[in-house]
């Protein structure tokens, strides 16, 4: 269904037609035919809230938009691209930092963490080192997400809590709430832990991605 | 004992049903199920005499023991993954090219003569043995499995070398010369020979 096509690990094609946009990262493009024009995308669809939220993150990743007619070439500095379909059955949350490209058909938002965990919420953020806002995509639609080493997609279900390494975690999709967990006992303080003490922990409905690694980006 | 499952080429999917497996800390992407991870100490076997002689050789691989009911992923800096299947014979490794290894095999730390010193891998270097199954990492992109014979001896580069198998003399070799003093060299003034037979693992990218 998505309309993005890999054209191998690392570069995505995606065909551009009036009233079907793509908004990417800045720098991204890699190569056009066609009748493309690209533009910056200064205030992003989150309105004057995702402004606010813009400035705050503080690592907001510049955008632009393709219009016109013809296929442009997305890819990023040699990273794997993961392409998820984002259905309307639940938001995809994504780092802003690794989201390169999506079909403008998709609502974005900045989402502040605190609203979704309380104090858990604002801890995984500084934990993770993804900030306090993470980037969300409503509707119905396809996102190509950077990682390093490419991503495998571990399903969530209700029976099924699944626990994420903060820096190996890359993007979840569906109806999933995040919740870190720390196991933090008196061997980490000693410097004899397991490397392990705090995990994401997803429930709920939907799919988490893994990337190969536990590189930021 | 457990099945080491490759998902794509670079993630080791691994299925817990009570029993344990060790891997390199920090090593977990991501788990389901009931998992818990516990520092294993480093590599070079049990007991205080292994703690000493992993003071003195700097041969440090860190290890975590992670055991219970549940599916865990592993995966380290992107690298490739290996998985070889040991049956009672010998893997020379090195340490931090370790993934994860099954709970079963013994790992010791042996010497390695001169070649440590160059490689900067230290004089030492991590033995495996035993019946398991061993995943190693190679960096830069899929590993190469080469074949030695009485016949036909390999020399590899040292910082390319991953880990070894079967019954093969390691040599070190140089080639230092005047060359090399005025600034002349190639580049490879130390390798490694293998003699015997066997099969030796290297990398892509060297260290």
């Amino acid at each position: 269904m998505g309309i993005f096509e890999q054209v191998n690990g690392k570069v995505v094609a995606v065909p551009v037609s009036p009233g079907r946009e793509i908004l990417a990262r800045r720098g991204a493009m890699l190569a056009y035919t066609g009748n493309v024009t690209f533009s910056p995308v200064h205030m992003g669809p989150g309105g004057a809230g995702g402004m606010v939220g813009r400035m705050l993150q503080g690592e907001q990743v510049a955008m632009m938009v393709a219009q016109g007619q013809g296929t442009v070439h997305y890819g990023y500095r040699g990273l794997y691209i993961t392409l998820i379909d984002v259905d309307g059955s639940g938001p995809l949350s994504v780092e802003a930092d690794r989201l390169v490209a999506h079909e403008a058909a998709l609502q974005s938002t900045v989402v502040f963490l605190g609203s979704q965990g309380g104090i858990r919420g604002a801890v995984r953020g500084a934990v993770s080192g993804q900030g306090l806002f993470t980037t969300q995509l409503h509707g119905h639609g396809s996102a190509a997400v950077l990682s390093h080493g490419g991503t495998i997609a571990i399903p969530v279900n209700g029976m099924r809590p699944v626990a994420v390494d903060p820096q190996a975690y890359v993007a979840h999709v569906g109806q999933v709430t995040v919740d870190v967990s720390a196991s933090v006992g008196w061997r980490d303080a000693v410097g004899r832990g397991s490397g392990e003490a705090i995990q994401l922990k997803l429930t709920g409905n939907g799919t988490v991605y893994v990337q190969a690694s536990e590189q930021k980006l | 004992m457990q099945a080491f499952r490759l998902n794509g080429s670079r993630i080791l999917e691994i299925d817990l049903h009570g029993d344990a497996v060790r891997a390199a800390t920090g090593a977990m992407i991501a788990y389901t199920g009931d998992v818990t991870f516990r520092n294993a100490g480093m590599g070079g076997g049990g007991g205080l005499r292994a703690a000493l002689k992993q003071k003195a050789t700097g041969e440090s691989v860190s290890l975590m023991t992670c055991s219970g009911q549940g599916t865990v992923w592993f995966a380290k800096d992107a690298m490739e993954v290996l998985v070889v299947e040991l049956a009672g014979d010998t893997l020379k490794v090195e340490s931090e090219q370790i993934l994860a290894l099954s709970d079963k095999l013994k790992t010791d730390v042996a010497f390695a003569g001169l070649r440590g010193a160059s490689s900067g891998q230290g004089l030492f270097t991590t033995t495996v043995t035993g019946f398991g199954t061993v995943a190693l990492l190679s960096a830069g992109g899929p590993p190469i499995a080469l074949e030695v014979s009485p016949q036909y001896p390999l020399v590899v580069d040292p910082d390319s070398f991953i880990a070894s198998q079967g019954q093969l003399h390691q040599t070190f070799v140089t080639e230092v010369s005047w060359r090399n003093l005025i600034g002349e060299s190639s580049g490879e003034a130390f390798s490694l020979r293998f003699d015997g037979s066997g099969v030796v693992y290297i990398q892509p990218e060297e260290r």
